[in-house]
């Protein structure tokens, strides 16, 4: 194993380099810290996600919410355009203050934690998350981390729910009307979302 | 004539409607996402969710049931909280879903409005040409009328100057004069159809048995109409009516019968529901389709231009109306036509 420094790592979209000139100064601040990459065994590519995610006021907020915050990791190659990634849902269970934690890595490996502080919480988040396998010695790799505030089995539930009340006394619960008008329009829009390209070299 | 509305008034008239609805529409619509998502109501389950949590420790033996309740609440908290980040993609397409049908509606609603409108017009055109034909045709039959016995009057008066002029005996003046008589005669009759038509009296109405009127009239006329059998159905009932109005009606049918062609008459009384009806019913060769709808209008007629005005059935139909009855066609084919009497009632 070995710690391989990414090339560079920018918010969202890259855009012009004349706008990213002037707006340096002030992406700077909004930057989170660089992605720091770990090569194991088997070619299999590691991730440390940036301690300041965890931190923003947003994701704070939604973590706190009782509800699933979700973070998925996409990484796709650049050139194979292979995609692969990974998936951290951490919720706060509020009757017990702790906070539960699911890590979905690239092989569907899982990993559930129940931890009681925020600051154990920060210090499980330093744990690598792996995110793809490649016999390649070098990966040309465009990483996408979105935060979504609820996971897909909460939204689910309260489309059943407000589809139920639309659809009073129908079997099953809501009416065909109110699921193509309301149901399908319940979706997870993201607090934040964070784009890094890296060149890695795995020699 | 009705001023066809401009396309332009009609979009500026949907756009308008789809605005208010729209106004309308967001009102309401948030309106009832709205109660669902008040503070006040996280706040409640909030509390109650700290509530049980309090009572946990205070009643250690009952900790399931508060872990249950506070679970409730925790996942309605969480519906709530997922909606609410919905709000703003749920009331957006909600508007947009209702706002297509009402703009698909409002259209279909203004092109079938349209396409009354034009099929108004165009019938509005129809019978306005329909109208001016049928004034055309009854000046020509006037002016035929007219001119026809004008003209034979005066060239026998011609000849009536001639004979004077040449001493011609007495009795080919006598002829002559009797010539112009009978043109004069002409135009007095004609005259009096007309009479006839304006001055249709009230009828003096009486408790009659039809059965009797229409056995009486098959006797009568049995030989007015040359090659022409009147059949009389035989039935009988008490009917409100005007015997000598009623008897004119009748002829007025088994003439029109004559002229078509018939060789039979069937005078057939039916009782419908305490409804008297007359049917005449004849084997004639039909009246012609497009006439049906107009045939008890006043000029109507099958015959040519100096047989006749076409003021008979629509003076008998006035008969009927003013018996509290009508006179109605109720059918007509190549195998023959069907008028059908009807009468006010029993009481005068």
């Amino acid at each position: 194993m070995g710690d391989v420094p990414p090339r560079r790592g920018v918010r969202v979209v890259r855009p012009a380099l004349a706008v990213v000139l002037f707006l340096l100064p002030l992406l700077a601040s909004a930057q989170p810290q660089r992605l720091t990459f770990q090569v194991q065994p088997g070619g299999v590519v590691a991730a440390v996600l940036p301690a300041s995610i965890l931190s923003d006021t947003d994701v704070r907020k939604q973590l706190s919410s009782g509800l699933t915050a979700t973070f998925v990791v996409a990484a796709r190659n650049r050139v194979t355009q292979d995609l692969s990634g990974a998936r951290i849902e951490i919720r706060y269970d509020l009757w017990d203050e702790v906070w539960l934690v699911r890590k979905i890595e690239f092989d569907r490996k899982q990993e559930q934690q129940r931890i009681a502080s925020f600051e154990a919480l920060e210090k499980w988040w330093k744990t690598p998350l792996r995110l793809l396998a490649t016999g390649a010695p070098r990966a040309p790799l465009q990483i996408d981390l979105t935060v979504l505030p609820f996971s897909a089995a909460e939204r689910e539930d309260a489309r059943q729910w407000i589809s139920k009340s639309g659809g009073v006394g129908t079997a099953g619960g809501g009416t065909g009307l109110v699921d193509a008008l309301i149901g399908t329009t319940i979706a997870a829009k993201p607090i934040m979302s964070y784009r890094w390209s890296v060149e890695l070299s795995l020699k | 004539m009705r001023r066809a509305p401009s396309l332009l008034a009609v979009l500026i008239t949907i756009a308008a409607a789809t605005l208010l609805f729209w106004i309308f529409l967001h009102e309401v619509s948030s309106m009832w996402l709205d109660v669902a998502l008040r503070p006040e109501v996280r706040q409640s389950l909030e509390r109650s969710m700290e509530d049980q949590r309090t009572l946990r420790r205070l009643d250690p033996q009952r900790r399931a049931g508060y872990r249950q309740r506070f679970d409730e609440n925790q996942k309605l908290l969480n519906r709530i909280e997922v909606i609410r980040m919905s709000r703003e993609a749920m009331l957006r397409r909600f508007e947009l879903s209702l706002l297509a049908l009402f703009v698909v509606a409002a259209t279909s609603a203004s092109v079938m409005l349209w396409f009354r409108y034009r099929r108004a017009q165009e019938r509005e055109r129809r019978e306005y040409l329909e109208r001016m034909g049928s004034l055309q045709e009854t000046a020509r039959r006037h002016a035929h009328e007219i001119k026809g016995p004008l003209t034979a009057a005066r060239l026998e008066l011609e000849r009536y100057a001639d004979l004077v002029r040449g001493n011609a005996s007495e009795s080919e003046l006598a002829h002559a004069a009797e010539s112009v008589s009978e043109e004069l005669e002409r135009l007095a009759r004609y005259t009096r159809e007309f009479s006839s038509f304006a001055g249709v009296g009230k009828p003096a109405l009486r408790r009659e048995s039809l059965g009797e009127i229409v056995e009486q009239f098959c006797v009568t006329f049995t030989n007015a109409w040359p090659g022409v059998e009147l059949r009389d159905g035989g039935l009988d009932a008490i009917v409100c009516v005007d015997r000598d109005m009623l008897r004119q009606v009748l002829v007025n049918l088994c003439s029109n019968a004559a002229g078509a062609g018939a060789k039979t008459v069937a005078l057939t009384i039916v009782k419908n529901s305490g409804r008297v009806t007359l049917d005449v019913r004849d084997n004639g060769t039909g009246i012609p389709e497009h006439l049906r709808p107009r045939i008890f209008d006043p000029y109507v007629t099958t015959r040519k231009i100096g047989e006749g005005m076409g003021l008979g059935l629509s003076i008998a139909r006035k008969v009927m109306l003013d018996h509290g009855g009508d006179l109605q066609l109720v059918e007509s084919s190549s195998a023959g036509t069907t008028f059908r009497v009807t009468f006010g009632g029993e009481e005068c």
